[in-house]
Formats: structure tokens, sequence, C-alpha cells
């Protein structure tokens, strides 16, 4: 197996010590960041090939995810705008962050996360660059980062839109949010763009602060031919609370790791997800919930609908620690396979040390109803039209979960979504 | 917390049966593993020469494959191949009656009831004794319905042509590190074929046994019921309790052929400082029908996961298993279903109960070959916890490439409950008759399928390790 790790170890992205200096001097970097940057280059440099052998890179080849060369092009063009309704940021590669007049009065403090200090700032606590291969990439030679502060016992009203639109080539976003003691607040993070040539290595880490509130919504809805790797982790603080969701829909190929860190007593988690796939797109879905302390919740809702020879793939992990006593878990994968060539792997995995919990897994694949269908057909809907409200219907009760404020868009853009079914993606 | 609410299930196992016969051997393989070893073997054996290959080729595959990198690598790691015996023959020959058995051998037997059984089932018993069998007789009935029953050496010297046509055709030496290794220095084990159209009406049974520190041992069975045939096997299997790790790794193959019903039922009790690796799988045709019913209590580590392809259409594939890890134990079992033909069906029902620092893993792997239109299939996983250090873990994979199937998988982890303890006590038992009940009721959906010794056996078992064990 060394051998294996050695012959793939070269095809990893070339990235040396000048490189990263001349990054980070190009942001404008302080010289903590730029040595915080040289670590992670280490880290990268030597870290492990993802194992094929774990479940969690069981079914994507990383080879596929990474890009050639990891260093932004000069001067990205990626054609979107920053939205002007709306508290929004715009984040493109190789650019300090932008943001609009709404986000600036909106009562939180948005920095580039260039201008920070890893010594102040809690980065890579969450996602350090020893998680993997993707990670210490991005820790290494992300090119572009915002760090959110919503400052203590702030409730905010609007959400905040991260706009996170992808170049041709490699884009490395980093987002860093921390939702202080008290404080509540949304944010959408927006991946959107990109084409054929596109590769995103993007890391999210999400801190909530004793008796904060996060709401998150992780849209991932590239171009055609874009393929990346997303990963995102919270780590909650005592009786802080997170309602995460995911909507994965874009990409040929796309692996997000996502979840949640249980640290504080009687925090919860709550995380919804929603995927559809068509065409030849690979969508693979890595959840974790760890439970480290006492009276932690967490609670998953997982959904893909999977349609022509598209394959959805997901994989999740509840772990409950010796320390974490009085605990609840609930894990719930459900896949519907809209074509005899889509395909559908689900493992769903619990690893409990101690016995004060309540903790339970469930998941299924099945076909769409033909009597579903016959029934609607009987009353006069075409057919791709009644397999459209079939999957929406699927898809709804996972809907549900998601708060009133967030629902419209993301029910939109579902929709948008089912008008391809029947279209070529379908059966 | 109370402390141990429950006792280990194997903490007296040195009283109860950790009992051993002073070591008497006419052939002792000296330890570790080399080609000498296996020519050792098949020339004692006297094998035809595609078994002598066989083993040859089967050494080469087994030291050319890793160690698994999943599971349990800490305990995997302290596996030391180079510090067992890999082939023992015990004083005594074939044996027909049970007057012609060793004394000593015997003594082994009394103590784990082998005449008892022979009494009670009037079948066919092949007792193993280290490496080889020493006694096996078959009802008069079962050789004039044309059942063949023996062990395995005898079935490769009596019938060659039906061994060599299904030997390792379920279970290639290739498939893994431990079926390798049992290819290359297997020794005893059961060789069953059941006639067309034949049903064996008593369940068949053996009992294994290894008695040497340091030994392993790596029976084989092979089972086919031809069309229309059905059988049903049983294994139970304990050990001497020994300072030094022993290793088990035995290989399974049934085949059912179309119509066939084999029910395969195992309750694995070696003792605490046992490796039990075992490499179990089944074909089922057309039509057929494979029952895996596994129970495992004993060994230091279990790995186990028993297997059917469903190849026909209309089979159908069923794991009904239960385990219980103590202290030091940990039980790596599961089942895996493919699904390669049309219209087939699968269930799997898991039990495991973490005590102590206990640990229980599931893991199973439930797959769906394109084309395999129809199928269904569900898994139930169920989780009890006693004590703060238990684990349970459940790793279980579907993998589905075929849309109209429905594929079902549930799990649930938690502790013995303490409403049911108080509603229990509120009317009237005490908290270790409250606990027994709540166990024996957990695990009553396995129990329900033994035989009724068995059941017997393993309920006095659960009772007794709970006894007196308030905290």
């Amino acid at each position: 197996m060394a051998d294996l790790a050695l012959a793939t170890a070269q095809d990893r992205p070339p990235i040396t010590a000048p490189d990263v200096a001349s990054l980070s001097r190009a942001l404008g970097e302080t010289e903590n960041l730029t040595r915080w940057r040289q670590r992670a280059l280490a880290v990268y440099l030597e870290a492990p090939w993802p194992d094929r052998v774990r479940h969690l890179w069981r079914f994507s080849d990383p080879a596929d995810l990474l890009p050639e060369a990891p260093l932004p092009p000069p001067d990205v063009n990626v054609g979107t705008r920053l939205p002007e309704e709306g508290p929004a940021v715009l984040i493109v590669p190789g650019q300090l962050p932008r943001w609009n007049a709404a986000a600036a009065a909106a009562g939180l403090v948005l920095s580039p996360l260039s201008h920070g200090d890893p010594t102040a700032w809690p980065l890579g606590e969450a996602v350090p660059a020893t998680h993997g291969l993707f990670e210490a990439l991005n820790a290494a030679a992300w090119s572009s980062g915002l760090c959110v502060r919503v400052p203590r016992g702030r409730k905010l009203a609007a959400p905040l839109r991260v706009v996170l639109p992808a170049a041709p080539g490699a884009s490395l976003p980093r987002l860093l949010v921390l939702v202080e003691s008290g404080a509540e607040a949304t944010i959408i993070e927006d991946h959107l763009g990109g084409g054929e040539q596109t590769r995103v290595v993007g890391v999210s880490e999400l801190f909530l602060a004793p008796n904060s509130h996060l709401r998150h919504v992780l849209v991932q809805r590239w171009e055609t031919g874009a393929a990346g790797h997303l990963t995102l982790r919270g780590r909650l603080e005592r009786d802080a609370s997170l309602f995460a969701v995911l909507a994965t829909f874009g990409g040929r190929r796309a692996k997000l790791d996502v979840g949640a860190v249980l640290d504080g007593e009687g925090s919860r988690s709550e995380m919804v997800g929603v995927t559809l796939g068509e065409g030849r797109q690979h969508l693979d879905h890595h959840t974790r919930h760890e439970h480290r302390a006492g009276r932690t919740f967490s609670n998953l809702d997982f959904r893909a609908a999977v349609s022509g020879r598209a394959r959805s793939t997901y994989t999740g992990l509840i772990r409950i620690d010796t320390g974490a006593p009085g605990s609840e878990a609930y894990q719930e994968n459900r896949n519907l396979l809209l074509s005899p060539r889509a395909h559908a792997d689900t493992i769903p995995e619990l690893e409990i040390l101690t016995d004060e919990v309540s903790c339970s897994h469930g998941a299924t694949v099945a076909p769409v109803d033909p009597e579903h269908v016959f029934y609607l057909q009987s009353r006069g809907i075409p057919a791709a039209e009644a397999l459209r409200l079939i999957v929406r219907g699927f898809l709804e009760e996972t809907l549900q979960r998601i708060p009133q404020s967030l629902r419209p868009a993301l029910e939109e853009l579902v929709a948008g979504r089912l008008n391809r079914l029947g279209r070529g993606g379908g059966r | 917390m109370k402390a141990n609410p429950i006792a280990d299930l194997n903490s007296d196992y040195l009283a109860k049966y950790g009992f051993h016969d002073p070591e008497d051997y006419l052939h002792k393989a000296p330890k570790g593993l080399h080609h000498e070893v296996v020519e050792m073997i098949s020339r004692y054996k006297q094998e035809p020469e595609w078994m002598r290959e066989f083993r040859h080729r089967a050494l080469d595959i087994f030291l050319s494959k890793p160690m698994p990198r999943w599971g349990d690598q800490e305990r995997l790691g302290a596996l030391d191949f180079a510090n067992i015996h890999y082939y023992i023959k015990a004083r005594g020959d074939q044996a027909r009656s049970w007057d012609d058995v060793p004394d000593n051998i015997k003594r082994t037997f009394d103590r784990l009831g082998v005449p008892e059984a022979e009494r009670k089932f009037l079948a066919g018993v092949t007792a193993q004794y280290e490496s080889e069998v020493v006694y096996h007789s078959i009802r008069a009935d079962l050789e004039k319905q044309g059942v063949l029953f023996s062990d395995m050496d005898s079935g490769l010297r009596e019938h060659p042509e039906i061994v060599r046509r299904y030997f390792a055709t379920v279970i290639p030496p290739e498939d893994n590190k431990f079926a390798a290794l049992n290819s290359a220095v297997w020794s005893g084990g059961s060789f069953i074929y059941v006639p067309p159209r034949t049903k064996v009406e008593i369940p068949l049974q053996a009992y294994f046994r290894i008695n040497a520190e340091n030994m392993g041992q790596f029976e084989r069975t092979l089972i086919i019921a031809d069309e229309g045939a059905s059988v049903h096997y049983i294994e139970g299997c304990t050990a001497p309790v020994y300072a030094t790790d022993s290793l088990h790794s035995a290989v399974v193959e049934l085949i059912a052929m179309k119509g066939a019903h084999i029910r395969y039922t195992t309750i694995q009790n070696w003792s605490t400082n046992v490796y039990n690796l075992v490499t179990k799988r089944a074909y089922a045709h057309e039509d057929a029908v494979v029952e895996w019913v596994d129970g495992n209590l004993g060994s230091k580590l279990t790995m186990k996961y028993p297997s059917v392809y469903l190849m026909g259409e209309r089979a159908h594939g069923e794991v009904l298993s239960v385990a219980f890890a103590g202290d030091g134990q940990h039980q790596d079992t599961g089942a895996k279903m493919i699904h390669a033909a049309p219209h087939t069906t699968s269930r799997i029902i898991s039990k495991s109960i973490s005590k102590g620092a206990g640990r229980c893993s599931y893991r199973g792997m439930v797959k769906v070959a394109r084309g395999a239109a129809g199928c269904r299939t569900s898994v139930e996983c169920d989780a009890l916890l006693i004590g703060e250090r238990a684990r349970s873990d459940t790793y279980p994979t579907m993998d589905i490439a075929e849309d109209d199937v429905r594929v079902e998988h549930e799990a649930r982890v938690s502790k013995l409950a303490d409403e049911q303890l108080f509603y229990l006590q509120s009317r009237g038992l005490d908290a270790d008759q409250a606990r027994l009940m709540i166990v024996n009721g957990f695990i009553e959906p396995f129990v329900r399928e033994l035989p009724m010794e068995y059941a017997v056996e393993l309920n006095r078992l659960i009772e007794l390790e709970m006894e007196g064990t308030v905290g």
C-alpha cells in the first residue's frame, strides 16, 4: 500500500514555499499568517494520499477533484456581480472579498481573512491542515478568505449571503465564522459558476460560542463540468445551536465533508440535506457528528434523488465519546432512484462509546412507485410532470424542516432543478 | 452508575469450561508457517496432487496479501503468525463408535456434552478434537437417503469428484488473507452432500474444539444441497483458556442449488484469548433459501460476516445474529447480501450486547447489481449497552445500482433502560430478575430460532452470569 501512496503522491498539485510566500504577499498578509500558511504547506507536502480503503474516500477518486495547479489564475473574471439587494459578500479567487452597503450596515464585523491574525482567530481549529490532503492544500494556498464575526448578543435579522463564484482553474475559498456568545445569525454560503476546468477546494469553519445560534445554508450549484471538494465543520460550545442546510445540485463530481463537533454541554446540531443528481453527475456527501460533551443532540435528515446515470454517495458517522452521557443522535438517509442506471450508496455509521445514549439511524433506497405515476397520469398529468411532483413530494418532508425565512429561496432552487427532469436528465 | 450489573459472560470461563488435557500429540507441526509445513500436512494426509498444489498456491497468496487495513487494527496487529502451530493430530484414528474414542478425548467431550447431543439428536456427530476429526458416526437412515456427512478429510478421500468440483468455488484463496491461510493449512471440518429432493429431517451437528497452546485450528466446511434438498447444520464450539493467543480461522462454503434450503447455526463460545477470523459464504441459486443463524459470545476478537450471494431468481438469504462482548472482547461481526439476480430477497437482523469495556461492531454490506430488478432487502441492527465504557459501532454499506429495488436499513443503540427496570421491579421482580428478563427479551428473536437444546443452553448461560450481580 505504501507503494500506491508513493506513486500517487507525485500527482498532488505542485506548490512550493516561494509560491505560498508570493501568494501571501500579494494578498497583503502579515508575517504571522504567512508562517501559518507555510506550516500548512509542510503538512500538505507530507499528507498521505486519501485512503480509498476508508469509507470516506471509498467512492470518489481524489485525483478527479484536485486542481492541476492550485494557485489562482491572475486577474480572474468570474462574471458574477456583487448582489445589490440584502447583505452580501463576493469572494473571487485571488482577490480580497468585497461586500455591499447592506452587509456593512448589517451589524456584523466583516474582514478579509488575509487581514486577520491567526493568533487572534481560531483559524484551523475546526478544520486543521491535518484533517486531510484537501484541507491541507486549502490551508496552505487559500486564495480568497472571509471572516464573519457576529458580536456578542447581536441578533441579525437579514441573512448574509456569501457568493463564491468558481473560477476557471483552481478556486480555494476559505470562510471563518465566529458567532459570539448569545448572538444569532443566518449565513448563506452560495457556491456557483465554474466550468469544465474548474476545481474548487473550499474550507468553512464555524465557531459557535456559548448560547449562540447559527443558521448556515451551504448551496453548491456549480455549472456542469466543474468539480470540487468542500469541507465544513461547526464547533459548538455550551448550549449553542447550529441549523445547517446542504443543498447540492451542481458539478460533474463534488464531494462534501460536513459536520459538527458538539464540544459544549447542551449544544445541538440539526442538519438537513437535499441533493439532486442527473446525467453522469457523482455527488458524494459525508457527514460527521461528534458528541464530546454531555446532553448534546444531533439530528440529520439527508435525501437524495438521482436520475440518468447519476450517482449519489452518502457516508455518515455519528460518534458519541465516553464523556458525552445523556446524548441523543439521529441520522436518516433516504434515496430515490429515478432511472435504471441511477446509483445510490449509503453508509450510515455509528460509533457509540458510552451507554447513557439514545441513538438511531435509518437508510432506504427505493424507486419511484409506478402506482403513484399511474395515479397522477390517470388524473391527466403528463408522465414527466408526475415524476417532478413525486420527487418534489419526496424532498418536501426534509424541506419542511427548514426555517420559513429560508425556505422559499431553497424551494425555488429545487424547483429550477426539477424542471430539468424529463428533459434529458430523467428516465 | 452501578458497577457491573451483568457479569462478563466469560469471566469464569476457566472454572466452567477451561479444563484442558495434558497435551498428547502424535503430530504437532513446529510453530510457524512455511511451504514445508504445508507439504508435511498434505503428505501426511496422502492428499491428491491437486489439493497439494492448491495448498501451496494458497500459501503464496497468504504470504503476499497484506493484513486487512480495516477493522480492529490494534488487536489484529498483535497477531503473530510465526508463533502458531498449524497442524496437530491427536492420538487415535477415525472412530465409528463412541467406545473407540480415546479416554482423554472422551473426557473433553463429556464436559462439552457431545454424547448427550448424540443421544438427543441421534444424528451424525462429527466431533473435532484439535485439527483432525476423531469421532464420526452417521445414522443409518442418512446413509440410506444417500446423504454424505463426514469430516472434510474423509470427504476428500471418499468423494474426490464432488469435493474437487465444489471446493473453494465459493471462497477462493484469493478472497482474503485468512481464507488463503485456511486454504493452505486446512484440516478437518465437515463435508455434507444432500442429494436432489432429499430432506434431512434432523439437524446435523458437529462440535469443534481447540486444545493446544499456540495452535491454530483451520477447519474447512463444504455443504452442498442439491436441487430441492434441505438440510440444517449446527456448529457449536468452545475452547479451554490458555495464556497466549490462539488463532481460529475457518472457511465455510455453502451451495444451495435450485430450490434447496440450507440453514447453518453456530454458537461461538471460544475462550477470550482466541482470535476467531472466519470466512463464511453461501451461493443461493434459483428459488433457494440460505439462512445463517450466528451467535458470538466468546473469543478475544471475532471477525465474521456470513454472506449470501443470491445468484438465481427469487433466491432468499437471511442472517440472524447475536453478539455479546464483555471486558477485553471485540465482536466485529455482520452480514453480506449480494443480490446478483432479479427478484431476490434478503433480511439481516443483528442484535448485540456490549458490557463493561466490551465492544460490538456491526459491519455489513448489501449490494444490488445492475439488472437485479425487483429485489427487496432489509437490515435491522439493535445494540444494547451496559456500562459507561461499553462501545457499539454500526458500519453498514449499501451499494445499489438498480432502481427497481427496495432497500431498508435501521439501527438503534440504547442502554438497558431504567424505566423498564423500574417497571419490572414495581411488579415484584428483583433487580437481577428484571435485568435478566430485559436481556432475554432483547435476544429472544435469536433464541427462538435455535433448536431446543441450544436455546436452553444459551438461556442458562446468560442466567448464570446474571446471578448476584446487583451493583
